[in-house]
């Protein structure tokens, strides 16, 4: 192990990896939302129209 | 992925330095991110910690508001600069941050050590929409207006990106990516009216607002919309 990353295990606690990635969080995986409620939103908002818009497609799994 | 014991103290201390951050923005007390008496023990360093990856956004109340850092505030953000130097090869989110955070201390400190060189923006060129996004709202604290740099300037040039990667980040329910583009959103020239940007921020808030790290972004859109003194 690099002594730096030594040196802010030993002053934090936390291992650098978890700073790191904390620092830089892949992408959360998508929980898509229910049409009525982007209909909801679109509609209280105005005039408004991309929530309101076709879902974004879904990614392929595989 | 399962979480160890030191990655989910962290999160707690960020989640809890960022509430104290976004009581300090709703115009209430600033609880200290960490007072320099603690800072060498266990809870001490998970707390020096969590300002390092809070980033620039830990003293965001001075930076907007325009009110005089407290100086143990100041003293713990200074050796969080310092503590968390970047690895040469780290991602560029990383490398960004720390050159956010000492951007953030020369400003508020100007005794401090001289500033660091900008790192490349390149990838953010090349990205796609959807990459441009996540990362825009990884780096959301260098989005402050009068503040430029490569990241913004990246971000200038796209604001339909952003706009488009703000409603993905809505509709797949990823409110602290849609928090961190709407706060893009405020600052960039050319974002389509037809967006609803002011609305989509309610929503954010109203679905994702219990997560302090989700309202403390739209907080500082609220208050870049509005016109803080920066």
């Amino acid at each position: 192990m690099p002594s730096n990353e030594k040196v802010i295990e030993e002053l934090t606690g936390v291992p650098s990896v978890d700073i790191e990635a904390a620092l830089d969080p892949a992408e959360l995986d998508g929980v898509y939302r229910d049409s009525r409620e982007c209909a909801a939103l679109a509609l209280s908002s105005g005039n408004t129209k991309l929530l309101l818009s076709p879902p974004t497609p879904r990614p392929k799994k595989g | 992925m399962e979480q160890s014991g030191t990655s989910t103290l962290l999160q707690g201390a960020v989640q809890d330095l960022a509430s104290s951050v976004v009581s300090a923005l709703r115009g209430g007390d600033h609880a200290r991110a960490a007072t320099p008496g603690v800072v060498d023990s266990d809870a001490g360093g998970i707390a020096l910690a969590a300002v390092r990856v809070l980033g620039s956004d830990a003293l965001l109340p001075s930076v907007l508001l325009g009110t005089p850092p407290d100086p143990d505030e100041l003293a713990v953000f200074r050796k969080a600069v310092e503590s968390f130097p970047p690895r040469a090869d780290a991602a560029p989110a990383v490398l960004w941050s720390h050159w956010a955070m000492a951007r953030t201390l020369r400003r508020l400190d100007p005794s401090s050590a001289a500033g660091e060189a900008e790192p490349g923006a390149d990838w953010l060129d090349g990205a796609s929409w959807q990459v441009l996004t996540h990362q825009l709202a990884v780096l959301a604290p260098l989005a402050l207006p009068g503040e430029e740099c490569a990241v913004t300037r990246a971000a200038g040039r796209r604001p339909v990106d952003v706009a488009r990667g703000f409603v993905r980040a809505v509709r797949r329910r990823d409110w602290r990516q849609a928090a961190g583009a709407g706060r893009w959103l405020t600052l960039l020239d050319g974002v389509p009216t037809t967006l609803g940007l002011e609305a989509g921020l309610d929503f954010v808030e109203l679905m994702g607002g219990q997560d302090p790290q989700v309202e403390l972004q739209v907080r500082a859109a609220r208050l870049l919309r509005a016109g803080a003194p920066v």
